[in-house]
């Protein structure tokens, strides 16, 4: 289906290649799967089955490419759509049209498909993705993984024989990744569709697919095999397969399921869950009986709670349970319509947004909210001046937060990762007590996920108050001490971090998940307990 | 079963030449109350309310603007009160024809205000763009794309302010707006790149059209021939100030040359429709009430003496005069409302009484 031999490509004004003498095959109704770090590759190798490069992005290519015995280098992306189809990041960005059913029709009235052809295939899409009672709906009123199943069918309707997907659900929460990538399971065993996937979170997908390529970057090689073996060789992986390889196990599990097959893992006994420190002081934030409703439809209804510093919480929940509301609440961008907050024992009410946001940091999900400056370092800079603090130097904090070498460089031009990071160093700059950070790990790698714990777990060392809004479970059970769950504007569950856990199917890591005791969160928490 | 599209728009063209021809309050509340039946007929759609608000703020918009009439108009025998003559621009008799005067003027506004809203909520400004000829295909899209690029810019304008507010951003100068405004720009023109992207591998990108260079040539000539025709007609018309037989007759040739360059330029588009909207007789029957309405008033304003003008300052009488013909001519407007109600499938406990054509 696919054939790629020595494939070179340099970006223009690149001096290395991102692509280094590539050459591999994918069969016909494979579910491959790309994996690697920000920055390796895998976008432009997914961008080179369509011809988008180099034809829209310049730059150098050589040796060959053949979709469907096709050039696509040749060929242009335009003559390409018909056998490759592609859906990318950002469900935002994809459409072009308003409502659901004009834009599935958008392309094939575009390419002159006869009327009846077009009934037919859009009832087809409609069923195959399970969208039919969106038809009529406008887009914007979609969740994210409704749009990103629109944006799938636009793409089948016209019927493409290989279907490339950039991080498709990178943006996503998970029920709504999970919602697509069942959509993807189902062409690909239903209708034998050929499926190529990149994906940061692996722990999603790896179970679906038949392949697994990790780019290394940086000019590395290809690792090119089965899920199993690839996940032997990678440097980061899922905490199943991590803690598969640590024990041994030889395959190495996907699912929690395979993983229980093995023997149970001699750990020691239960020597009593550890004493929890005395909550001292003054909390940090107090919320009591908070309410507000948006316009008459209550967001909160009624939400009591208390974080002291020192402490990582995570803040979970559904999307529009009211997690958005509550952080807005904690910053003076809202005003409780009844109940009070108290943010370093001041409320909120009382007090100026100027006043308060001195005490709090904002992490916002989209770090491009923020980043305006040349510089890394101005941006530092102006958050210094914009809290009326004297200028001071970066170098440390940069550092700390490994950005030492950016310094200088424009922010734009930096990684998800980095951008996500000097967006913390901006906010970290004003130095604040209490920190925010709303879906900070959305896009980052297992590398940048890693970094981030890591600064989090310096906050909490320094006595700050930590909160993080997140749907990201590993995350919580490698940082949090604490995990408040809410739902309908209301709380659902509020305790350390294992508790939580252990008692959620949900909202559980995959440690949790497999050993069902609320000891044991990360891969570490069980290798230290390992006889 | 839904009205076509081209339907509502001769009927929004039909309603709005009829208002803008008349001040006559009695034809203006026929065509208020006519277009105000379609639009409650209509307005299922959530977007009604956006719109009666726009409406609620004309309403007072017009309210406002009477007595500024009044101040400054001071002709009138009806003497409401008297302001001193020294007083500069509002000095002087303040009348009551003034304000009729003043009200009229707003009510036409307002009806045209009310004709706008109820087209909007009837019609979706997808359908809207849908009916542009393929020939202009690039610019609907654009605007298509427009439409939806709008509301996302003013969201990520929204969440740009909250984080730098929250950052300790203030606005004290104008080199304050540099933190707003940057982020706003590079994530549009981010966004903006993503898009053509997805659209190139979508097949997008290019014009579609299959014709030869000869034929778009030939093409372009006749436009450009239409387009010089036109210029040259009304030159001539703003000379001579008056309009000839012949120069009719070139002003039709000049529309006819233009016509069959679109025509034949939306025929090379290879483009297919999905699910064309069909014509109905009732569509026919519309159309039929928005150009009875139209011609009535372009008609009345022809023969002359049909009170369309509404002065009501001396020797002219306070009351507004009325022609029945052109008043029963405006009800027309109102079939639009009387077939959502024939149609409708559980009909809505409505008015039904008022608007009824005779």
């Amino acid at each position: 289906m696919i054939t790629l031999e020595h494939l070179t490509y340099t970006y223009p004004q690149a001096s290395q290649p991102v692509l280094n003498d590539l050459s591999l095959e994918i069969d016909d109704g494979d579910f491959v799967l790309v994996a690697g770090p920000s920055g390796s590759g895998k976008s432009t190798l997914l961008r080179c089955l369509n011809g988008l490069v180099p034809h829209f992005y310049g730059g150098h290519l050589t040796g060959s490419v053949r979709v469907a015995g096709v050039n696509p280098v040749a060929e242009s992306p335009r003559r390409m759509a018909g056998i490759v189809g592609m859906v990318f990041q950002d469900p935002e960005t994809q459409f072009v049209v308003d409502t659901v059913e004009s834009e599935l029709v958008f392309a094939m009235e575009n390419a002159n498909v006869p009327p009846a052809d077009m009934r037919r295939r859009v009832e087809e899409v409609l069923d195959q993705l399970n969208i039919t009672p969106l038809r009529q709906r406008r887009i914007s009123t979609l969740s994210g993984g409704e749009k990103q199943r629109v944006a799938i069918a636009a793409i089948l309707t016209l019927r493409p024989q290989v279907l490339v997907l950039d991080e498709p659900t990178s943006q996503l929460d998970p029920q709504a990744a999970e919602e697509v990538l069942i959509a993807l399971r189902q062409l690909n065993t239903d209708l034998g569709m050929t499926i190529i996937l990149s994906e940061h979170r692996l722990e999603r997908v790896v179970q679906f697919a038949d392949r697994l390529l990790y780019l290394p970057g940086q000019g590395g090689d290809l690792i090119d095999g089965t899920p199993q073996e690839v996940l032997r060789h990678m440097p980061a992986v899922p905490p199943l397969a991590d803690l598969g390889r640590q024990v041994g196990w030889r395959p190495l599990p996907l699912t929690i399921r395979e993983a229980r097959r093995y023997p149970p893992l001699p750990l020691k006994a239960d020597t009593g869950s550890p004493a929890q420190p005395e909550r001292a002081g003054e909390p940090a934030i107090r919320i009591e009986k908070l309410h507000y409703a948006y316009g008459g439809t209550p967001a909160l209804a009624g939400i009591d709670l208390q974080t002291w510093g020192g402490k990582v919480v995570a803040l979970m929940g559904r999307n529009g349970s009211g997690k958005s509301t509550l952080l807005k609440h904690l910053v003076g961008l809202l005003s409780p319509q009844s109940g009070r907050v108290l943010v370093m024992g001041q409320d909120t009410r009382k007090v100026d947004t100027e006043e308060l946001v001195k005490l709090v940091g904002y992490v916002p999900q989209n770090p491009n909210s923020l980043l305006f400056a040349d510089t890394v370092a101005d941006e530092l800079a102006f958050t210094r001046r914009a809290h009326s603090l004297p200028d001071h130097d970066p170098g440390e904090l940069l550092k700390a937060l490994h950005l030492g070498g950016l310094r200088e460089r424009y922010p734009r031009d930096l990684s998800v990762g980095e951008r996500q990071r000097v967006a913390l160093a901006a906010i970290l700059a004003a130095e604040p007590q209490i920190i925010l950070l709303d879906e900070p790990t959305r896009g980052l790698d297992y590398a940048q996920k890693g970094l981030l714990e890591e600064i989090l777990h310096a906050e909490k060392r320094a006595g700050h108050c930590v909160i993080v809004v997140t749907h990201d479970v590993e995350l919580a059970a490698a940082c949090a001490d604490r995990v408040v769950i809410l739902a309908d504007g209301q709380v659902i569950e509020d305790g350390p971090t294992g508790a939580v856990m252990a008692r959620s199917l949900v909202f559980s890591s995959q440690m949790v998940k497999l050993l069902r005791d609320e000891r044991y969160l990360t891969v570490p928490d069980v290798l230290r307990d390992l006889a | 079963m839904r009205l076509h599209p081209i339907s509502w728009v001769m009927w929004a063209l039909g309603a709005a030449t009829c208002a803008l021809l008349t001040r006559n309050p009695l034809y203006l509340v026929r065509i208020g109350l006519s277009a105000g039946l379609v639009m409650l007929t209509a307005g299922t759609r959530t977007q009604a309310r956006s719109w009666q608000q726009l409406l609620k703020l004309g309403a007072v918009v017009w309210l406002v603007t009477i007595p500024f009439n009044a101040l400054m108009l001071h002709a009138g025998k009806h003497v409401l009160l008297h302001l001193p003559q020294t007083w500069p621009l509002i000095g002087g008799n303040i009348t009551l024809e003034a304000v009729l005067f003043g009200a009229a003027a707003g009510l036409a506004l307002w009806v045209l205000l009310l004709i706008f809203s109820a087209f909007n909520i009837a019609l979706d400004s997808s359908e809207l763009i849908r009916l542009i000829p393929p020939a202009f295909y690039q610019v609907g899209l654009i605007t298509s794309i427009g439409l939806t690029y709008v509301p996302q810019m003013l969201k990520s304008s929204l969440e740009i302010r909250e984080a730098q507010r929250v950052r300790g951003h203030r606005f004290r100068s104008w080199r304050d707006t540099t933190p707003l405004v940057m982020p706003l720009v590079t994530s549009s023109l981010e966004r903006a790149m993503q898009l053509a992207e997805s659209m190139e591998a979508r097949g997008f990108g290019g014009s579609g059209q299959e014709q030869t260079t000869r034929q778009q040539l030939f093409n372009s000539l006749l436009a450009l021939c239409g387009m010089a025709l036109l210029v040259a007609v009304l030159g001539i018309q703003l000379w001579l100030r008056q309009y000839p037989w012949w120069l009719v007759g070139l002003f039709v040739l000049a529309l006819g040359l233009l016509g069959m360059a679109i025509l034949r330029q939306s025929r090379a588009a290879r483009r297919s429709r999905y699910r064309p909207r069909r014509w109905h007789s009732v569509d026919t029957l519309l159309t039929a009430g928005a150009l009875i309405a139209a011609a009535s008033m372009l008609a009345a304003r022809i023969v002359g003496g049909t009170h369309l003008q509404y002065y009501p300052f001396p020797p002219n009488g306070l009351l507004p005069g009325f022609t029945p013909w052109v008043g029963v001519a405006m009800l027309f407007l109102a079939l639009p409302a009387l077939v959502s109600l024939a149609l409708a499938p559980a009909p809505p406990s409505r008015r039904t009484e008022e608007g009824v054509p005779q």
